[in-house]
């Protein structure tokens, strides 16, 4: 294999009811890479991060991630899941909740590393109910990554994040990629998007282009990422 | 106050009702349903107690007595021998016997004294009172009818108990099926909120997302809801026993074991059920569906025995039924594993057990994608 792939979905269609939540969706993503999954509320990111981990089977089509065709379960091991909202048990101490998942994962030597990466190590102890939201959001990313994950899967991570944490959060991103961790980042926020190394834009369920963010600015014949989604969502549409 | 904000307040309140069809349907429908239960429990049943007749009298008094429990119509009678009834009411297979023995009418006509010798199962009050409403309303009307009836006669009826007896308060015959009623509707109740919760926060997402296989979530779930219904089966049963003293003629780790049984398929019914609420308000609406029913048909108040044919169907597939009749069986019998009822009780409250915890593991999995 000349290409080691983390993600390959090829022609997925999910339909509920009359809604096509995706519709024949194919993209790839190297190992390694930081990739961006750019679209607005509803377009079907969520889905298709969902179809990654096996909990939507698709109708149509197939996903094989890390070399694996899902849903299965015992690849999940090696994948880190940060949904969109900060999936925690409110009432436990935030070492308590990263210490949870790190044993379903048998990685309880990891949970110091984990916390120490999102900066919670000193507020350890506290109850999430009582944390802000961006803390709660590095708690549910110290939750995501305590498997030492070679696929993190980030359903809109940075959403109510302030922006110097953002920055910080995409620093360690940057750390994991170079690690040899891929990462799949969701967002409807573009200069978010933009740190991505490479881009997908999907809208309606269906992917409609694909490239950095100057491939992509380019292709549109615009300055800012922002418009070359509008535009070139407009061509397919 | 404005009336127009009041208004607002009412009409939104209703608009939100008609979203909910749910708990719309459960208000208009649970209360006739439970009603209903209540009829037929209460009026539409009327199945009698069941009661043998030995009747070894060589003088008409007995006859008398008897024919006038057959015009009362209040009890089915079998006549039989003194050896049958005695087993049939330590079997559990009658209410009652009354023994006439065969120099009944001479005592009688001597002493001018009436003494029935009753002899009553015991563990179903409600079975016990009513065999001796009607043996004494009999009696009422007979002793008007016996010959030589000028000289007046004194009645009284001589109970003896297999089980229980005079002894015996209504917490006594209540109690047992009360710490399982206690155990079985609040597990029930804070399982089938917290998995809701589980789900409402996003974790039990995460926990798809994992290694962990569905069979492994419901049996961990069950190990930790079973340890805390096992403190409260504790408190609950040490509290009834030394502190209100119920009565308990049988083994007290025999009696942690049902409640222990039943709170287990409590936690499961719990997980099965709150796959089909979306909301922690709806998971509570479960509580008149689920646990009211089985109040009424479990024989915690109302003994199976006298319900109608087809609710007494009902009650035979309700797993509460089992826990009762076992925690019964053992506290007021003083019933043990060797006794096939009991055996019965615990096999059918296991096996409920293992249904639901393969029912949770199905749904889970349905529900998440």
């Amino acid at each position: 294999m000349a290409v080691d792939y983390a993600i390959e979905v090829e022609s997925v269609v999910k339909r509920f009811g009359q809604l096509r939540a995706l519709d024949g969706v194919s993209l790839r993503v190297r190992a390694g890479e930081i990739y961006g999954l750019l679209g607005p509320n509803g377009s079907g990111k969520t889905t298709l991060i969902r179809a990654l981990v096996g909990l939507v089977r698709p109708d149509e089509g197939h996903v094989t991630v890390l070399g694996t065709k899902m849903p299965d379960v015992a690849i999940l091991r090696r994948i880190g899941y940060m949904t969109q909202a900060a999936a925690l048990y409110p009432d436990l101490s935030v070492e308590q909740n990263v210490r949870f998942f790190a044993a379903v994962n048998g990685t309880e030597d990891n949970v110091d590393a984990a916390l120490k990466f999102v900066e919670m190590s000193d507020r350890r102890r506290s109850v999430v109910a009582e944390l802000s939201g961006g803390m709660r959001t590095r708690t549910s990313l110290a939750c995501a990554l305590v498997n030492r994950p070679r696929l993190l899967l980030l359903d809109e991570p940075t959403v109510g994040v302030d922006p110097q944490l953002r920055r910080q959060l995409w620093d360690g991103f940057r750390v994991m990629a170079d690690g040899g961790t891929t990462i799949l980042v969701s967002s409807h926020v573009m200069d978010e998007a933009e740190r991505a190394e490479r881009l997908g834009l999907i809208l309606f369920g269906r992917l409609l282009a694909e490239g950095t963010a100057r491939e992509l600015t380019e292709q549109a014949g615009v300055q800012r990422l922002e418009d070359a989604f509008l535009k070139l969502s407009e061509v397919r549409s | 106050m404005n009336m127009r904000r009041v208004v607002a307040i009412w009409f939104r309140i209703l608009a939100q009702f008609r979203r909910d069809r749910r708990t719309l349907a459960l208000l208009f429908v649970i209360p006739l349903v439970i009603l209903s239960l209540l009829y037929f429990l209460l009026r539409g049943g009327g199945s009698k107690p069941n009661v043998d007749i030995v009747n070894e009298d060589t003088g008409p008094v007995g006859s008398v007595i008897v024919q006038a429990l057959e015009h009362g119509d209040k009890l089915n009678l079998h006549h039989t021998s003194l050896a049958t009834a005695d087993a049939d009411v330590n079997n559990g297979r009658v209410d009652a016997y009354i023994h006439f023995g065969p120099d009944f009418t001479t005592g009688a006509i001597s002493s001018h004294r009436i003494q029935i010798d009753l002899r009553l199962e015991g563990s179903q009050p409600g079975a016990s009172s009513a065999v001796l409403g009607a043996l004494a309303q009999a009696l009422q009307s007979a002793v008007s009818a016996v010959p030589g009836g000028a000289a007046p006669f004194t009645v009284s009826v001589n109970p003896t108990y297999v089980h229980g007896g005079a002894g015996f308060d209504t917490l006594d015959y209540f109690g047992a099926a009360f710490i399982g009623l206690v155990v079985f509707f609040l597990v029930f109740v804070v399982t089938s909120v917290s998995f809701l919760r589980e789900r409402s926060q996003g974790t039990l997402e995460r926990l798809m997302a994992s290694p962990l296989r569905r069979g492994e979530i419901v049996l961990g779930y069950m190990l930790g809801f079973a340890t805390v219904a096992f403190i409260q089966s504790v408190e609950v049963i040490l509290f009834a026993l030394y502190v209100l003293k119920i009565h308990n003629s049988g083994s007290v780790p025999l009696i942690f074991l049902i409640s222990l049984l039943m709170a287990m398929s409590a936690v499961n019914l719990g997980i099965f059920l709150s796959m089909f609420a979306r909301t922690e308000f709806q998971a509570v609406q479960f509580i008149p569906l689920v646990i009211v029913p089985q109040v009424l048909l479990s024989g915690v108040v109302f003994p199976i025995e006298t319900e109608p044919g087809w609710l007494q169907a009902v009650s035979n597939v309700l797993p509460l039924t089992y826990a009762v009749g076992g925690l019964r069986d053992v506290m007021i019998k003083g019933a043990d594993l060797s006794w096939a009822s009991v055996q019965l009780d615990i096999g059918v409250v296991l096996a409920f057990t293992v249904v639901l915890v393969a029912a949770a593991a199905a749904t889970l999995r349905r529900r998440v994608a």
